[in-house]
C-alpha cells in the first residue's frame, strides 16, 4: 500500500524509471572504475594463489575452511533475497512487494554467482572443479589413482543446487523483464535497440501474452521455492553432515541456514533500495512506507532466526559431549571468539532489531541503513564462527589448535572483491535494465483505490481473486 | 431465527454467475458481507439456543470424558505413578491435546498480525481453544508426577550418568515441575485474556438483550466498555501485545514439554530440531482443526452465511505451507540421522522410524504429510469448504500418530540413565485403559470447547462488522472484483 501518494501518469512512469539507463550520471563511470579496479586487485590475488599454492592463505591443518567457505555461505545466503522477496511476495499478493522484486532478483544472480567463485578458488586448482559438475559414470579422477567423484558426499550435491538456483533465477528475472524490455525496445536505437528487440520476444502486450507471462510468474514463483530452501539446506548439510567436527552436525542446521539467509537477504535488499532510491531519485517508487513493510518483515524473522540460534546453541550444550562443549568453550569463553560472537549477536539481532521496532525508525532511511548493514556483518560473523572455532578444535584430545587460522592478506583482498564485485554488477545493470519492474508499478496504478470510512480515506486496492 | 438470502450480502455464483462474467472470476460463496444487525441478533440467538445436535455432542463428549476418567483411575491403581512407562499413552494424549489447543489462539493472532481480513470469521473459534488451557492445566498435573527424576537416584552403576540429559542441565530452581506447570498455568491465562478481550465488544453488546446468568456475565466481563475511540484503541494494542507474548510462551512452553517428556525421555537423542518440529506439528493441526469447527458450523451450525469459502481459500495456503514445511523439518532431522551413520542415530531412526514404530511413522508421514499435499495441492480443493477440513483431520490423525511414536517411545525407552539407546525396545501397543485414556482426553478437551460456546458467540461479530468496512464489490473496467483496503 502505498498512504496518500498522487497517481502517477504511465508517461512520468517511463520516463523515471528508465532514468538509469537512458541517462548517464557523472558519477557512475568513476564509481565503476574505482569498484573495478578493486575487483581486479581481487581477482590478481587469486591468480597469484592458483599460482603459489595454499601457502599464501593463512588455512593450514585442522581449519582447511576460513574466509573462502565463509564468504560462500555469506553469499549464498544474501541470494536468499530474491526469491523471499518476489516469489512469497508475488504469491502472497502483498502490494508492498512492487518495487522490490526487480532488484532482489537481480541481486540473487549476482550473489549467486559470486558465491560460486568462492569454493572455485578455494579448491586452489579450479580446472578440477569440473568434477563437482560432471560426476561422469565410469570417470574417476584424474590422480591415475582410480579415486571417484563421491555422489554421496554433500560437497558434490552443492554445486549441483546452486547451479539450479542460479539457472532458475535468471530465468525467473528474464521472464519478469520481457515486458520492460518492450519498452526500452520502443525507446531505443541502434545496437541496443536490436538487443532489445530479441530480448523482448516480440512482445506486444496483448492479452494473451499478458496471460502467459503472469501464468509464467506464477508457476515460476511456486517452482523456484523448493529450490530456494534446498540450496541453502545442502549448503548447510556441508557442515551439517560432517559427524567429526563437533558443533557441525545438528539436526537445526537446514532451516537456521535458511533462516538465516532470509534475514541477510531481506535486509541486504532493504539497503540496496536505499541505495537505489537516493543515487536514481525514485523517492515516488521507494517510499518509506516500503521500507517500513521490510522493516516489519526483518523484525519477524530476525526473531525466527533468533530462536534457531538459541535451539542450536542451548541444545549443543545438552548432548554433555566433552569434544563439543570444548568447541562451545571456545566460541563463547575464549578470546577472541568470545568478543567476535558478541558482536555477532548483538549486530545480527538485538541492535537491528531494537532499531526496526519503532515505526519513526522503520522509515528513517538512514536508520534503517545502519539496521540492515548491521545485520550483514553479523550474518558474516556467524558464519565464521561456525565454521572455523569448530575446526580448530577437531582433534581436541590431541592437540590445541585455537587461534591457528590468521587470514593473509590474500584471502582479505579476495574477500574485499567479492563485495565490491556484486556493487559493480548491480551498478553496471542498472545501466541494461530498470532496477524497478515498470509494469508491475504500473499495474499497481491500475489496481490502487481508496475506500471511505467515515471521514477517512483507507488505501485499498482492486483483488483479482 | 434464520436470515434468509436476502439479508446478507453474497458473490459469486448466489447470483448465478459461476466463473468470470460480470464477477471478475468469483467462485460460489467465496465473500460473503454479513449484515450487521442481523448478525448481532443471530449471535445472541445461537449463543441462547441449545439445538438438538449441539445437546447429542456436549452429551458424547461428556460421556467419552467420564470413560477417560475411568481409564485414568483404572491405570492409577493398576502401576501407579511411580514409573513413567504405563503412561506413555497418557503422555501421548496430553501431548496431541496441550500441541494443539495451545496452538489454535495463534492463528487469530498471528492473521490478526499481518492484517489479514480473511481472518475475521475464524478469529473467536480459534480464540476459543484457550478455554481448553483450563483442561491442560488439570490434565498435566499427572504428568508431573510420572516425570522420572533428573538425578539418578541410583548412582554408580554400570555406564549410567549421574545426571540425565535434560534441557535443565544442572537442575535450577523449580526445574522441571514448576517452570513446565508456569508455562502450561500461564499459556492457558494469556489465551483465555485474549480470548476476553477480543470478546469484550461483543458482550457489551450482547448485555443489552441477554437475561439471566448469561446478562450477568456479561455485564460483568464487559465492564465499562461503551466503544469510544481511547478503549478501541486500548483493546486493539492490548490483544496486539497479548498476542505477541503469547506466541513467544507458547513457542518456550512447547520447546520445555516437549524436551522433558519425548526428548529427554530417550537416551541419546539430541535433536535441536525436534522442539521446532513439534511446534511446527501444532500450527498445522490447530488450522486443520479451526477448519473443521468452520465447516462443521457452516454446513450444520446455521453459519454458512458468515463464514464464505474465502476464508477456507485462504487458511488453505497457509495449511499447504505449514504441510510442507512439517515435511522439510522431518527431512532435515532424518537426513542428519541417517547420513551421520552413528550408532546412537540409528538406534534412535530404527525405534522412533523403522523398526519399533515402522508403522506408525508411517501412519504419521501419510496423514501429517502425504493426504493433506495431495489434497490441498489442487486449486478446486483450496477453493472448497470441504477440502481444507478434509486435510486437517487428516493432519489431525497423523499428530496423533506423532504424539504415539515419540512420547509412547520416550516413556518405554527402559533405563533412562544410560548415555545412549544400546538396543532398540520394542513397540507398546494400547491396552483397553490407554484407548479410554485416549478418547477421554480428546473428548473432555471437545466438552470443554463446545461449553464454552455457550457463552461466547463462535463469530467476533466487531472484527466482521470492521471487516465489512474494509472490504467491498468494486467495478473495474468490466468485471467486479473485490476492493480490500488495509489501514497502516
Amino acid at each position: 500500500m502505498q498512504e496518500g501518494r498522487t497517481p502517477i501518469p504511465y508517461r512520468q512512469i517511463n520516463r523515471e524509471l528508465l532514468v538509469s539507463i537512458l541517462q548517464s550520471p557523472k558519477w557512475f563511470p568513476i564509481t565503476v572504475t574505482i569498484l573495478g579496479l578493486i575487483v581486479l586487485g581481487g581477482f590478481s590475488a587469486a591468480g597469484y594463489l592458483v599460482n603459489k599454492g595454499f601457502g599464501v592463505t593463512g588455512l593450514n591443518r585442522p581449519v582447511m575452511w576460513g574466509f573462502f567457505i565463509t564468504n560462500f555461505v555469506f553469499w549464498i545466503g544474501i541470494s536468499h533475497a530474491g526469491v523471499m522477496l518476489s516469489a512469497i511476495l508475488r504469491l502472497s499478493k502483498a502490494e508492498w512487494r512492487r518495487p522490490a522484486t526487480r532488484a532482489a532478483e537481480i541481486l540473487t544472480v549476482f550473489s549467486l554467482m559470486t558465491a560460486m567463485m568462492m569454493p572455485l578458488i578455494h579448491t586452489g586448482r579450479p580446472w578440477r572443479t569440473v568434477y563437482w559438475i560432471y560426476t561422469l559414470p565410469f570417470v574417476p579422477y584424474d590422480y591415475a589413482r582410480g579415486i571417484w567423484p563421491n555422489v554421496r558426499s554433500p560437497l558434490v550435491w552443492d554445486p549441483s543446487a546452486v547451479y539450479t538456483y542460479l539457472t532458475s533465477s535468471i530465468l525467473f528475472v528474464l521472464v519478469a523483464l520481457i515486458p520492460d524490455f518492450a519498452v526500452l525496445r520502443d525507446r531505443t536505437t541502434g545496437l541496443s535497440h536490436r538487443i532489445y528487440t530479441i530480448l523482448a520476444m516480440g512482445w506486444r502486450g496483448n492479452p494473451r501474452q499478458w496471460k502467459l507471462q503472469i501464468i509464467a510468474g506464477v508457476l515460476l514463483s511456486a517452482l523456484i521455492l523448493p529450490v530456494f530452501v534446498s540450496v541453502h539446506s545442502i549448503v548447510s548439510w556441508d557442515f551439517g553432515m560432517a559427524v567429526s567436527v563437533k558443533t557441525w552436525h545438528s539436526t537445526i542446521f537446514a532451516p537456521y541456514f535458511v533462516v538465516g539467509a532470509v534475514h541477510s537477504g531481506v535486509s541486504a535488499v532493504a539497503f540496496v533500495m536505499i541505495i537505489l532510491r537516493y543515487i536514481y531519485g525514485w523517492q515516488n517508487y521507494i517510499r518509506p512506507e516500503h521500507i517500513d513493510a521490510l522493516g516489519r518483515l526483518l523484525i519477524v524473522v530476525a526473531t525466527g532466526w533468533f530462536y534457531f540460534f538459541v535451539m542450536e546453541i542451548l541444545f549443543g550444550f545438552y548432548g554433555r559431549e566433552a569434544d563439543e562443549l570444548a568447541v562451545r568453550d571456545l566460541q563463547f569463553m575464549q578470546n577472541p571468539w568470545n568478543i567476535w560472537m558478541m558482536v555477532f549477536v548483538f549486530t545480527t539481532y538485538f541492535l537491528p532489531v531494537g532499531l526496526w521496532l519503532p515505526r519513526a525508525f522503520r522509515r528513517n532511511l538512514w536508520i534503517m541503513s545502519i539496521a540492515c548493514i548491521s545485520v550483514n556483518i553479523g550474518m558474516w560473523l556467524e558464519r565464521f564462527i561456525i565454521i572455523v572455532p569448530g575446526l580448530q578444535n577437531k582433534q581436541v584430545f590431541t592437540f590445541s589448535w585455537y587461534n591457528s587460522y590468521n587470514p593473509s592478506a590474500v584471502e582479505w583482498a579476495i574477500i574485499g572483491a567479492t563485495f565490491a564485485l556484486v556493487s559493480m554488477l548491480m551498478l553496471i545493470i542498472a545501466r541494461v535494465v530498470p532496477l524497478i519492474p515498470l509494469y508491475d508499478i504500473k499495474e499497481y496504478e491500475v489496481l490502487r483505490t481508496e475506500v471511505k470510512i467515515g471521514r477517512v480515506s483507507v488505501p485499498a486496492v482492486y483483488r483479482e481473486d | 431465527m434464520a436470515a434468509s438470502e436476502s439479508e446478507h450480502i453474497h458473490h459469486g455464483a448466489a447470483h448465478g454467475d459461476d466463473h468470470g462474467g460480470v464477477s471478475g472470476g468469483h467462485y460460489p460463496g467465496m465473500w460473503i458481507f454479513p449484515n450487521p444487525r442481523v448478525m448481532t441478533r443471530e449471535m445472541a440467538e445461537k449463543v441462547s439456543a441449545m439445538p438438538g445436535m449441539f445437546t447429542l455432542g456436549l452429551l458424547l463428549t461428556f460421556a467419552l470424558l467420564v470413560l477417560g476418567v475411568v481409564g485414568f483411575i483404572a491405570r492409577a491403581a493398576a502401576d501407579g505413578f511411580d514409573d513413567r512407562a504405563p503412561w506413555g499413552y497418557y503422555m501421548a494424549t496430553f501431548s496431541f491435546i496441550f500441541m494443539v489447543t495451545s496452538a489454535a489462539p495463534v492463528a487469530a493472532v498471528a492473521f490478526r498480525f499481518t492484517k489479514s481480513h480473511w481472518r475475521r470469521p475464524l478469529s473467536r473459534v480459534s480464540e476459543l481453544f484457550g478455554v481448553v488451557g483450563i483442561f491442560n492445566i488439570i490434565a498435566f498435573i499427572p504428568m508431573m508426577m510420572i516425570f522420572p527424576p533428573i538425578l539418578n537416584p541410583n548412582p554408580g552403576q554400570g555406564h549410567d550418568l549421574e545426571i540425565r540429559r535434560t534441557i535443565w542441565f544442572e537442575t535450577p530452581i523449580g526445574a522441571p515441575h514448576a517452570w513446565d506447570f508456569a508455562g502450561v498455568i500461564g499459556l492457558a491465562v494469556t489465551a483465555i485474556f485474549i480470548l476476553w478481550l477480543s470478546a469484550v465488544p461483543d458482550m457489551a453488546e450482547a448485555r443489552h438483550t441477554a437475561t439471566g446468568f448469561r446478562g450477568w456475565l456479561y455485564r460483568t466481563l464487559a465492564g465499562h466498555w461503551y466503544g469510544t475511540k481511547r478503549q478501541w484503541n486500548a483493546q486493539k494494542a492490548g490483544l496486539a501485545l497479548l498476542g505477541a507474548f503469547y506466541f513467544m510462551t507458547l513457542i518456550f512452553v512447547h520447546f520445555i514439554i516437549s524436551s522433558d517428556y519425548a526428548q529427554s525421555m530417550i537416551p541419546g537423542w539430541k535433536d535441536s530440531i525436534f522442539p521446532v518440529f513439534y511446534s511446527l506439528t501444532g500450527f498445522q493441526v490447530a488450522l486443520g482443526l479451526i477448519l473443521i469447527i468452520l465447516y462443521v458450523m457452516r454446513r450444520w451450525g446455521g453459519f454458512q452465511e458468515y463464514y464464505g469459502k474465502s476464508v477456507f481459500w485462504s487458511a488453505s495456503k497457509v495449511q499447504l505451507g505449514l504441510t510442507l514445511l512439517w515435511a522439510y523439518h522431518l527431512f532435515a532431522f532424518f537426513i542428519t540421522y541417517w547420513f551421520g551413520r552413528l550408532v546412537v542415530e540409528q538406534n534412535i531412526i530404527k525405534y522412533l522410524f523403522a523398526q519399533s514404530y515402522g508403522g506408525v511413522f508411517v501412519a504419521n508421514l501419510v496423514l501429517s504429510f502425504g493426504i493433506p499435499f495431495l489434497l490441498l495441492l489442487w486449486n478446486p480443493v483450496r477453493r472448497s469448504a470441504w477440502g481444507p477440513p478434509l486435510a486437517g483431520l487428516s493432519a489431525a490423525a497423523g499428530a496423533l500418530m506423532f504424539s504415539v511414536r515419540v512420547f509412547v517411545g520416550g516413556a518405554n525407552s527402559g533405563n533412562i540413565y544410560a548415555p545412549f539407546l544400546n538396543e532398540v525396545p520394542a513397540a507398546v501397543y494400547p491396552d483397553i485403559w490407554d484407548i479410554f485414556i485416549v478418547i477421554g482426553g480428546i473428548g473432555g478437551a471437545a466438552f470443554i470447547y463446545l461449553a464454552a460456546t455457550k457463552i461466547f458467540p463462535m463469530l467476533s461479530v466487531w472484527e466482521v462488522k470492521e471487516g465489512a468496512l474494509y472490504q467491498k464489490m468494486g467495478r473495474l473496467i468490466r468485471g467486479e472484483y473485490l476492493v480490500l483496503a488495509k489501514p497502516e
